[in-house]
Formats: structure tokens, sequence, C-alpha cells
């Protein structure tokens, strides 16, 4: 792992079009702002994760008839 | 087409049902996946990808089991959509399925949201609220209400 040091409004560049601006440090938390193009996906690592869990687990459920209508 | 599935035998999709995830959907491959019904009236739906038969994920609609839930979408994501008002949205969410229907979860944070008509597709982080991934679909009430022959009277949803 590359490791950097950054002060606030300093910024990192990731290949040509990914920078990454501290913008502000206060106590235990940092406020980044991320400029990327579109293409790129960009999210929280914890929520990526609990998301993609809940999606392998989901599509790899051996339960292959879900409930008929439970609702009206 | 007809896609080969594991899960199904052949099933016959429309080429205009395919919906588009450019970004694909969060750990799972292929971009090309199609909305399957199972039953006729079900309340899931099987989000079934075109480019491997082996993948397939239950969906919902969240509206029918938690009629407050609401969906925030970023500009980003709605942009990506091509999403202009929210009527051109239909929004599903990824079940857990299990063997008991206590064990039935939805992930109520990380929405599927398809534009309908354009057939692109997006999961969204939910930018509403602080919504669980695993959020417990049927509540005990509807679960006991849902016994056979019981469920004349129209299941009451809840709110999260």
């Amino acid at each position: 792992m590359l490791v950097i040091t950054r002060r606030s409004g300093e910024r990192v560049v990731l290949g040509d079009d990914i920078t990454i601006t501290v913008l502000e440090i206060s106590g235990s938390t940092v406020r980044l702002g991320i400029d990327a193009p579109t293409e790129v996906p960009v999210y929280r690592h914890e929520i990526w994760l609990a998301v993609k869990a809940e999606n392998q687990a989901a599509a790899s459920s051996e339960v292959t008839s879900l409930p008929s209508p439970l609702t009206k | 087409m007809q896609i080969q599935s594991t899960r199904f035998g052949a099933i016959e999709i429309a080429d205009d049902a395919v919906i588009e995830f450019a970004d694909g959907i969060i750990g799972l491959p292929g971009t090309r996946y199609a909305l399957v019904a199972q039953h006729e009236g079900s309340s899931f739906y099987w989000l079934h990808s075109v480019d491997d038969p082996s993948v397939a994920l239950p969906v919902t609609q969240p509206w029918l089991f938690f009629p407050t839930y609401d969906v925030a979408v970023s500009d980003e994501d709605s942009h990506k959509l091509g999403l202009e008002t929210s009527e051109e949205a239909d929004v599903f969410c990824v079940v857990r399925a299990a063997q008991e229907l206590e064990d039935f979860t939805v992930n109520l944070r990380g929405p599927i949201v398809v534009h309908a008509a354009r057939r692109l597709g997006r999961q969204v982080i939910n930018e509403a609220g602080d919504y669980d991934v695993r959020q417990p679909l049927f509540t005990h009430v509807q679960l006991n209400q849902a016994a056979p022959a019981s469920s004349t009277t129209p299941i009451a949803a809840t709110g999260v």
C-alpha cells in the first residue's frame, strides 16, 4: 500500500482523470472531494462491501421458489 | 432471445425487456439483466442475468412491504440513468430468500433503480436515510396473516 501524507487543501491524483482533494480535517474525520469520470463508480467502502455481500448472498440462495402473493 | 437459466431452464426474453446495467451490479458479473416473473401476480421477480445463466437474484418492489419507504437518488446516479422525473423510475430491492419466511431480508440501502423507458438500470446507494441492507421482509403480523387459507384480509405492511 502506498502511504502519502496530505494537508487540508492538498490533492492526490490517480491516473489521468481522478483527483481526490482533502477538503477538511476535523478531529478524527476527513472530508474528501473526489473528481472522477462518470464511468468510475465511487462508494463508501463499508457500504460497498455490505451491498456486495447482500447481492452475492441473494444470488446464491438455494431457494428457487419465491412466495406467492403475500401482499394485496 | 432465449437464455438457458440454470434455475428455470429455457426462458424467452424479449429484446426490449433487457435492462442494461452499465456499471454492472455490485459483486455480480455481466451488465445485461431482465426481470422475470416466476408466478402470476407475485410480489417477487428474478433479476436474471442475460450474460450468465447461473446468475439471478430475487427482487421486490419495496412499497409493497414498506409503504413509507423513501428513495433519494444522487444527481450523478440520476444523470447516468437519464432520469428527469421520479415517475420515469422503477425501484426494486434485492431480497435474500431463505427457507423460512421470517428469515427473508431485503436490502433497502442499495435499491436498484431502472429507467423503464430507456431500459437502463443501476444499483444506487439510497441517500434518503439510514436504511438497512438486511431489513427483515415480513413482520410477525404478516407471517401470521399469511398462513394458508387465512389470508382473506389484505395484509398490512408496516413502515420502516
